[in-house]
């Protein structure tokens, strides 16, 4: 009898010891989805291989105030979840020190697949990216060494480090890289058009013409599946003189570039009002009257809109109705997404 | 204990055994000294300076057979206001050597693959976040004759695109042939304003991305190298 409780006992340490190794030394790996259909992602992941406990930190780093100077300007107060990640009704969002940034937030989706980031294509890497957000002295305006020093003050924040990356070292590439999983995970392909597309649902009459008319007069920059091709190009809105943003130009300075910028996704569009890059078109009409009124043909306007884009009031009607069903539900309403810990909206979601 | 004190002295033992490089900053024919000194560009400008950074990288020596000593490639930040930051001690022993060749800047690779690490850590500041991309050098200081604001004359020198390049690689010989285990290399901040194209403050006072100007700046400075010393 005796000697069977023994190996019982080591049988049981065994167990309790490997479970504890497996528990602290390995993340868990998270597994990236391509939707059907849908290309291969440009991220490299081999590089930062996702797992449950990066996504966690970087969550946790999203919605953390302390990224920014004085605490109040963690990433998601200007990206925020019901609105795709996108600023909420500013045509430009806050930063610190009652400034304002020059261009509207776009919104935060499908970010796998992106080569260039920002309206101007200026950055070219995803881990790259919250450097220009954190350092700008009108957004963030802190330094990484402060968030790094901020960071290791923390009761939490180094062991969080540790489960995800192996040490409690804190360094820039390795906020990055949290962050950057976070936001790879920020997939929206479940919309009604989706559905459609797969054959699980089907548009009504107006949703259908919709669609149609949008295959016909859009698609070839907004191109499915991501609803934009990721071109740069000129729509004809003249600059705004106090902004004076050139767009695509300040990066390459080729005049060939002036006044181009990102064709923006139209997933959630819906909800991610203000619309243009300085967030100039309050309202989805007030885009379509730009197209089929406003463009002011210039030398780098699109050769697409030279003639502007005819759009009668049903042809609106029906876009709109197509428009719609890019709205992504169970994307706006994820828990995974939503603040770490948080059941409602927290006071930093304040809309000013 | 005693094996710590043992293992810092085999390191200092080590070190002494290396080759080393010592990057000295110069203006002109006299030793750099930031913020105090006012110095006169080749288009007689006056200037004071406040900080002088460049990287280094794709260090290749030639031994006196004509071979190249590869050395696993590194990067150096060399910062004239951090003294330490001016030696570098290359993986290789003192040896007999005829020629250097290391590149100024980050090549593109480093500059497209999303945040890097120790001296490539876009923290140190030598990183341009709205236009990715590594400063390779940089020049601050002030003159009367600037016209920015608080009279700033600011240079940062990048680029790593097609038509945008600023990587410059530098060949420097070594005339003496020897046992060689230290090379001291001027650097001379008055070579920035002098070239094929002369550099007047007055007319860009700052260069702050990549393209034309930043592209001549880099040729300019690409000469401001010289052997002072070989030991
Ligand atoms: C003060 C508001 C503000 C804050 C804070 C902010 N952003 Fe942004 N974000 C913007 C604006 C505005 C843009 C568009 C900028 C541009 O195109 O020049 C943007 C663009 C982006 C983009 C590019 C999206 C695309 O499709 O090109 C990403 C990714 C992003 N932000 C992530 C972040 C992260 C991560 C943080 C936190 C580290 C953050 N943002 C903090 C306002 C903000
Ligand atoms: C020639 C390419 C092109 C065509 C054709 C085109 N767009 Fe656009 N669209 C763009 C670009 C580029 C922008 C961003 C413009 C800016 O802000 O500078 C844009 C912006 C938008 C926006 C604002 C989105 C946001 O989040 O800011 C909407 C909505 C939109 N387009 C809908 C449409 C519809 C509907 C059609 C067809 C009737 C259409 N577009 C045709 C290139 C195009």
């Amino acid at each position: 009898m005796k000697w069977q409780i023994t190996i019982l006992t080591i049988i049981l340490f065994v167990v309790i010891a490997t479970g504890f190794t497996i528990h602290s030394s390995k993340p868990t790996p998270l597994v990236f989805k391509v939707p059907p259909g849908w290309p291969q992602p440009v991220y490299n992941f081999k590089e930062n291989p996702l797992t449950v406990q990066g996504f966690e930190l970087g969550k946790k780093l999203f919605y953390d105030g302390r990224l920014s100077k004085d605490g109040n300007f963690p990433c998601a107060g200007c990206h925020q979840q019901f609105a795709a990640f996108a600023t909420y009704d500013h045509n430009l969002s806050h930063g610190y020190d009652n400034s304002l940034t020059i261009r509207n937030a776009p919104a935060l989706q499908n970010l796998a697949w992106q080569k260039a980031l920002m309206w101007d294509g200026g950055i070219n890497h995803l881990d790259a990216q919250p450097l220009a957000p954190i350092t700008a002295p009108n957004e963030m305006a802190e330094t990484i060494e402060n968030i790094i020093k901020k960071l290791n003050a923390d009761p939490e924040y180094p062991s969080l480090f540790k489960q995800a990356f192996g040490t409690k070292e804190i360094s820039t590439k390795r906020i990055m890289q949290a962050l950057s999983q976070f936001e790879l995970m920020l997939v929206s392909c479940n919309s009604k058009y989706d559905k459609v597309m797969h054959g699980e649902a089907a548009f009504n009459l107006p949703e259908s013409l919709g669609y149609a008319i949008f295959k016909q007069k859009c698609a070839s920059c907004h191109k499915e599946p991501f609803f934009t091709d990721f071109s740069y190009r000129n729509t004809g809105l003249p600059m705004d003189d106090v902004l004076q943003d050139v767009g695509r130009m300040k990066i390459t300075e080729k005049t060939a570039d002036s006044l181009k910028f990102k064709v923006p996704s139209l997933r959630n569009v819906a909800v991610t009002q203000p619309y243009g890059h300085d967030g100039r078109f309050f309202f989805l009409i007030n885009v379509f009257d730009h197209y089929r009124k406003s463009i002011i043909v210039g030398p780098t306007t699109d050769s697409l809109l030279r003639n502007k884009l005819p759009l009668s009031n049903y042809e609106i009607g029906q876009l709109t109705a197509f428009l719609y069903t890019l709205t992504d539900s169970s994307f706006l309403k994820d828990p995974r997404f939503a603040p770490p810990g948080y059941t409602i909206i927290p006071s930093f979601m304040h809309v000013h | 204990m005693i094996l710590f004190f043992l293992c810092i002295c085999s390191i200092e033992v080590l070190h002494a055994q290396n080759l080393q490089l010592k990057f000295v900053p110069f203006a002109g024919k006299q030793s750099l000294v930031l913020m105090d000194s006012t110095y006169h560009t080749a288009l007689n400008e006056p200037i004071t300076f406040r900080n002088f950074l460049f990287y280094v990288s794709h260090i290749q020596l030639t031994n006196d057979k004509g071979h190249t000593v590869y050395l696993n490639n590194a990067y150096y930040l060399l910062n004239a206001s951090d003294t330490a930051s001016l030696t570098i001690h290359l993986p290789v022993k003192p040896q007999s050597i005829v020629a250097i060749q290391f590149t100024i800047g980050v090549d593109s690779i480093k500059n497209v693959s999303g945040i890097q690490t120790g001296s490539l850590d876009p923290m140190l500041g030598m990183f341009w976040t709205w236009n990715t991309g590594y400063i390779f050098a940089k020049l601050e200081g002030n003159s009367p004759v600037s016209k920015a604001p608080a009279h700033y004359v600011t240079y940062h020198i990048g680029g790593y695109k097609h038509n945008e390049n600023a990587l410059r690689v530098i060949q420097l010989n070594i005339s003496k042939k020897q046992w060689v285990h230290q090379i001291d290399i001027g650097a001379d901040v008055l070579a920035w304003f002098n070239g094929k194209q002369p550099l007047s403050i007055q007319e860009h006072p700052i260069c702050h991305s990549p393209g034309k100007l930043a592209m001549q700046i880099a040729d300019n400075y690409a000469q401001m190298f010289h052997i002072i010393h070989v030991e």
